[in-house]
């Protein structure tokens, strides 16, 4: 009986994760084939329909990148966490907590100028996201209850707190009975950029490059490694780890906070349910495609936000819903799993005696 | 990191590249008119949204128009957006939005794209030029349905299973009523509200609920089947919504239903002459976007036709008073009709209803 | 004999990178008997003990079963063979009831709780395993635990057991409960192979003895019956690889000064035993204080306790007559108390950082204004520390994973004398070294103690103890049970009061 086994390699493979990804994304680009030609499309149209949409022009950029603002936030807070081995399943509840953050600054300052009111709200935001982490942040630290629970959980609860604000005491009294939250102010709007970019980008951008800095420049980003690489070692350097799973964690969902302030203000008019949108599950995907390294989620976020447009595209031009979705599926799907091969090789295994004893 | 960094960002470039000379290939097709269409949830196979795709295919064949629809695409989120813009660059000049929650989005687009046409479905904002809003007095054939559910009922205990207290849905609920109680002056109505337009498990766990406490007719306003299910499997009766169920269902009696096909029809057409003006075009069972079919089993068949017929021709008002509300008070009085804008604002229930009207 | 053996494993060669785990390693365990395997943390026994259990393929060697060839794609395909073993760390659901651990994962497709729950205790019964199938794991303790562990392997009709230091986690009235189930299963014609370093437990639980050292069997099949405890002792520490002379100091240590001084120490592990216990030491400023004693007697938590990784629960340290406290691991370097730890990488080292990171590691806090560090300081400290050492690196930004052993070595203790300190805690900081690399930590130590540092020594290598001590402590159970001076042991004393005679093993 012969099978197929993982075995760890002794090295990494040289090159790393970006030709992993990139050559698990092309095989899973030419089993969609197969699926595309079974429905009846041709490949090479719908492919290049996708690249079009997602790179093909200046609007095909805006589009991508407004959508790799949410995912690299929520991938950048889902990583920060992740470099120390914490894995925050919450950033999607985070970003909803960081858009009622924004949306009750806007509610109190109804009448302030733009430029106070947009970075109250994105503050307003942060602290959002941030005081949702920091339920997680401190039975983590002072329990050990294990956190991907907690804020698995917390996304529901967050959930249920929207639906009451909006539903209830801040449903729009001009809303003729719809529940929904009132329209923000005209001036709390994030000014464009380009296309369907605006200055979000430029924050996100500038948080994602800041953080990397900061990460790997500054003593907390050196601590946060150590402890990453190992506990026992960050202990014995004298680093408190309770310390630092609590600032972690809760900076962690202050980042997915701005995410959702981002959004808001940038793409919302009112604070709406579904303002989280499942960025912050994606989020999971960008930060593990990034190995967990807050200085690679900025590329996995672009990467993501083109298959996220390019299947939207193809679905506008008559490719249905439910093979589009495979199809992105099946590109990230194919991307982290290729990752998987930088670190393991497939060998044969075999039951039968002699086989196996070369190696 | 640098060099892998290099690597995506030149596979970037070359995509964009390729993208970019292989693409625009017969976009924004000349003065030739399109329509799209936006659905928030999959078209599947009964409920709204199948509705709007069938009103869309029977468009196409009646008006030679191409038109092409994207489905799942979530309320205040990025999708929206990405696929507006995308219709619009692709040369959709002709773009209906049929979700509620779209209708900000759909305003702002209205806006930026004199050109191009947007119709919105069940909302309530338009402006000048190229936005206007769709809706169906359902509230007529739900009145002819609660005719027929009061006389098929024994236990004179009804029950409806109801998503969110919205005025839409109150009308319904407080129209249904009234049809019942018409024919049947003891029975009454049981509202179980669900809080989620789709959710098969929650439908059916209300539906049961409804039972439980003695209804032995169900009807719904939710996009699933599962009340239809749980009333065939306690052996109730089942009163429909949105499109004929009865082959879906069991103990099915009749359904109040959409057809789009005559007013997307009309829209596409005045776009397609250049005689489009936006108006809040509120159509009821005349301009056939609403109806109901007869069942002829039914011991009232006769007065519910009568009541059609009446209805059709303009000679009779479901809210015509005297109306009670469910305190007692009187809600319309005697020889007073509400007007639209106090129906589309219907936010209590009328007496005969048991249950809150705030959710 | 006529029967070929229960377990054959012959010439098995397991490399990793940078060590070599078995080199040539031979095990013959006959069918019906209890097998003790003995050596060293590090001879290679977990090793070979999983390559048996098909957790590890040899790179080189053969593995046979009743005289049938067997190659292990995995543990599941050892299991079939009728090879399970039971680990230190028991894998078992705390929430499920004793029965449904023992079927997990290999109960019939339909359920019958009581059937399965009257067959464990069926089970349990026939080999004098008491325990209720109905009570929940987490009730247990640590000793039954340890049943249901054994349990799971006779519930899947194992024949070759492994015990890997089975009595660690025992109290001496479950380890001698422990003995008679061994005892029982052996009667049934079951091989039991167990792991030890306790060699009274030894002597009275088993019927032979494979030795291991530096990855090869150096005694194969001993009866123990033969044997006595010093002998094993002597097999498990062997002779020395390096030809250590005693080193000749410049600088005669003064014990009169001490700068490290430890009173009444005692430290509990989780489970609530003492592994260090009321333990008083002093070191004096140039003066190299050995410890020996068989592994896992509470070395250690010693070492960890002094430099402030394990909280003590009574007693205190003291550095030039300046209690340390409660203070942390950091605190204590800069007060001048530096520590090699016994785990390189994993502890001292973190194995996914580069060279400079690590060696940042005592200094970062310093190096850089405010929140920044500095990294040209630190690859400037880094550099030096290279240099003077003469590590081996593949550059600084290497990942610390592809250094050698020496290098690592070097490295780590060339840190902690970076900060200057007083008194130098190095636990095993020769083991597994290459000969060059063994007598380049020597040296170091010995001429930092000329220096005045004071230095506690904690070895299982006892040539090098005999070498570079002026006193040695020989720790068993958590005490110091003896101390001699280097100058005129032994061999053969240390190794004795390492091993304790029976007399000497009763509790005071």
């Amino acid at each position: 009986m012969i099978g197929l086994t993982l075995q760890r390699r002794e090295q990494p493979l040289p090159g790393g994760q970006v030709r992993a990804v990139l050559a698990g994304a092309f095989i899973a680009l030419l089993a969609g084939a197969v699926l595309l030609l079974l429905s009846g499309s041709n490949p090479v149209d719908v492919y290049l329909r996708m690249a079009d949409a997602a790179f093909g022009s200046e609007r095909a950029w805006s589009n991508t990148l407004s959508r790799a603002v949410p995912l690299g936030l929520a991938g950048l807070a889902v990583a920060v966490a992740g470099s120390m081995g914490l894995w925050n399943i919450g950033a999607e509840g985070q970003i909803i907590a960081g858009a009622i953050g924004g949306a009750w600054v806007a509610r109190v300052l109804p009448d302030a100028d733009g430029v106070i009111l947009i970075p109250a709200m994105l503050i307003g935001a942060v602290i959002g996201g941030g005081l949702l982490a920091v339920i997680p942040a401190v039975l983590r630290a002072q329990l050990g209850v294990n956190e991907i629970i907690t804020t698995l959980m917390l996304n529901e609860v967050i959930l249920r707190v929207v639906r009451y604000l909006v539903n209830g005491i801040w449903k729009d009294p001009g809303g003729s009975g719809f529940p929904q939250a009132p329209l923000l102010p005209d001036q709390s709007a994030l000014p464009g950029l380009f296309g369907r970019a605006n200055i979000g980008l430029l924050i996100a951008a500038a948080v994602l490059i800041g953080f990397g800095y900061f990460a790997s420049r500054s003593k907390w980003g050196y601590e946060l490694r150590l402890a990453g690489s190992s506990e026992k070692t960050a202990e014995y350097a004298g680093i408190s780890l309770r310390t630092k799973i609590m600032t972690v964690l809760t900076l962690s969902g202050a980042i997915a906070g701005l995410a959702g302030g981002i959004e808001l203000t940038g793409s919302s008019s009112r604070l709406v349910e579904g303002v989280a949108n499942g960025w912050g599950f994606a989020g999971i995907i960008v930060a593990a495609l990034a190995l967990m390294r807050p200085s690679g989620v900025a590329l996995v976020a672009v990467f993501f936000g083109a298959v996220q447009v390019g299947g939207l595209a193809i679905q506008v031009s008559g490719v249905s819903a439910s093979i589009a979705n495979i199809l992105q599926a099946m590109i990230l799907f194919g991307a982290l799993a290729a990752g998987v091969f930088t670190e393991y090789k497939l060998v044969r295994s075999s039951r039968s005696p002699r086989a196996a004893v070369a190696a | 990191m640098t060099r892998s960094l290099k690597t995506l960002l030149s596979l970037l470039a070359v995509l964009g590249l390729v993208a970019a000379a292989c693409g625009s290939d017969d976009d924004a097709g000349g003065g030739d008119t399109k329509a799209a269409f936006v659905m928030v949830a999959p078209v599947g196979d009964a409920g709204w949204n199948f509705m709007h795709d069938q009103g869309r295919q029977a468009a196409e064949a009646a008006t030679g128009v191409e038109t092409a629809f994207v489905e799942a695409i979530p309320e205040g989120g990025a999708e929206f957006d990405d696929a507006v813009q995308q219709f619009i660059d692709d040369g959709y000049n002709v773009i209906f939005t049929t979700s509620f929650g779209y209708m900000d989005a759909t305003e702002a687009f209205a806006a930026d794209n004199p050109d191009v046409v947007f119709e919105h479905i069940s909302g309530y904002k338009m402006n000048d030029t190229n936005f206007g809003n769709t809706f169906g007095r359902m509230y007529q054939p739900r009145y002819i349905a609660g005719m027929a559910a009061g006389a098929a009922t024994e236990s004179n205990k009804i029950g409806y299973v109801a998503a969110f207290p919205f005025p839409e849905v109150i009308r319904g609920i407080n129209a249904f009523t009234l049809g019942v109680r018409r024919v049947n002056p003891d029975a009454e109505v049981e509202v179980a509200w669900t809080a989620t337009w789709f959710d098969p498990t929650v439908e059916g766990n209300a539906a049961q609920a409804l039972l439980d406490a003695g209804a032995d007719v169900l009807t719904m306003h939710q996009d699933s089947t599962a009340t239809g299910q749980a009333a065939t499997d306690a052996g109730a009766t089942f009163v429909g919504y949105h499109s004929d169920m009865s082959s879906q269902v069991g103990n099915y009696l009749t359904a109040p239903v959409w057809n789009w096909t005559d007013r997307y029809t009309d829209v596409i057409n005045a776009a397609k002459d250049g005689t489009y003006t936006p108006e809040s075009w509120w159509g009821g069972m005349a301009d056939g976007v609403v109806d109901i079919e007869i069942p002829s089993e039914s011991p009232v068949a006769a007065e519910m036709q009568q009541v059609k017929d009446q209805i059709i021709a303009g000679e009779f008002d479901v809210f015509e008073g005297e109306i009670l509300a469910q305190d007692g008070s009187v809600m319309v009085a005697a020889g007073e009709k509400l007007d639209d804008g106090a129906m589309l604002g219907m936010t209590t229930f009328v007496e005969g209803v048991i249950g809150s009207a705030e959710g | 004999m006529s029967s070929p053996p229960a377990v054959e494993l012959t010439n098995i060669w397991k490399r990793f990178p940078g060590v070599i785990a078995n080199a040539g390693a031979e095990l013959r365990v006959q069918p019906g008997t209890v097998h003790a395997v003995l050596g060293e943390n590090g001879a290679g026994k977990t090793t070979l003990m999983n390559v048996l259990a098909g957790v590890y393929r040899p790179d080189e060697g053969t593995v046979l079963l009743d005289g049938v060839e067997h190659v292990f794609g995995s543990p599941a395909d050892a299991l079939d063979a009728g090879v399970a073993m039971v680990h230190q760390e028991f894998r078992l659901i705390p929430t499920f009831t004793v029965a449904e651990n023992v079927a997990l994962g290999s109960a019939p497709p339909v359920l019958r709780r009581r059937e399965i729950e009257e067959q464990v205790a069926d089970l349990a019964k026939r080999f004098g395993l008491q325990t209720d199938p109905r009570r929940e794991v987490w009730h247990l303790s640590m000793g039954e635990r340890q049943r249901v562990e054994i349990l799971k392997a006779l519930w899947r009709d194992a024949t070759i057991l492994i015990l890997d230091e089975p009595t660690a986690v025992l109290t001496p009235a479950e380890a001698n409960e422990l003995g008679r189930i061994v005892a029982a299963m052996a009667a049934d014609g079951r091989s039991i192979i167990f792991i030890s370093h306790k060699l009274d437990e030894v002597t009275r639980f088993c019927d032979e003895a494979t030795v291991l050292r530096g990855g090869a069997t150096v005694a194969a099949s001993l009866p123990v019956s033969s044997l006595d405890a010093p002998t094993l002792a002597e097999l498990m520490v062997g002779e020395s690889t390096l030809v250590s002379q005693r080193r000749v100091r410049n600088n005669p240590a003064d014990p009169d000064q001490p700068v490290l001084s430890v009173r009444h120490m005692t430290v509990h592990d989780i489970h609530g035993i003492a592994t260090v216990d009321d333990v008083s030491l002093e070191i004096g400023s140039g003066e190299i204080v050995g410890i020996a004693g068989v592994a896992g007697n509470g070395q250690r938590p010693l070492a960890d306790a002094i430099a402030g990784l394990a909280t003590p629960t009574q007693g205190s340290v003291r550095l030039e007559g300046d209690e340390l406290g409660g203070a942390g691991p950091n605190v204590r370097t800069d007060a001048g108390l530096s520590y090699v730890p016994e785990d390189r990488i994993g502890v001292g080292l973190a194995p996914r950082l580069s060279v400079t990171e690590n060696a940042m590691m005592r200094t970062y806090r310093t190096m850089g204004a405010g929140p920044m560090v500095d990294f040209g300081d630190a690859r400037r400290h880094c550099e030096q520390l290279i240099d003077e050492f003469n590590v081996k690196t593949g550059g600084l930004d290497a990942p610390i994973a592809g250094l050698s052993g020496g290098n690592l070595q070097r490295l780590l203790v060339g840190r902690e004398l970076a900060t200057s300190p007083k008194a130098l805690v190095a636990a095993q900081p020769t083991r597994g070294l290459d000969v060059q690399g063994v007598a380049a930590i020597q040296e170091v130590l010995v001429a930092q103690a000329e220096a005045g540092l004071g230095i506690l020594l904690i070895s299982e290598d006892l040539e090098e103890l005999l070498a570079l001590s002026d006193r040695i402590l020989v720790m068993r159970e958590g005490r110091i049970v003896a101390e001699f001076d280097a100058e005129t042991a032994t061999r053969a004393m240390v190794g004795e009061a390492m091993a304790g005679s029976a007399s000497k093993r009763e509790p005071a």
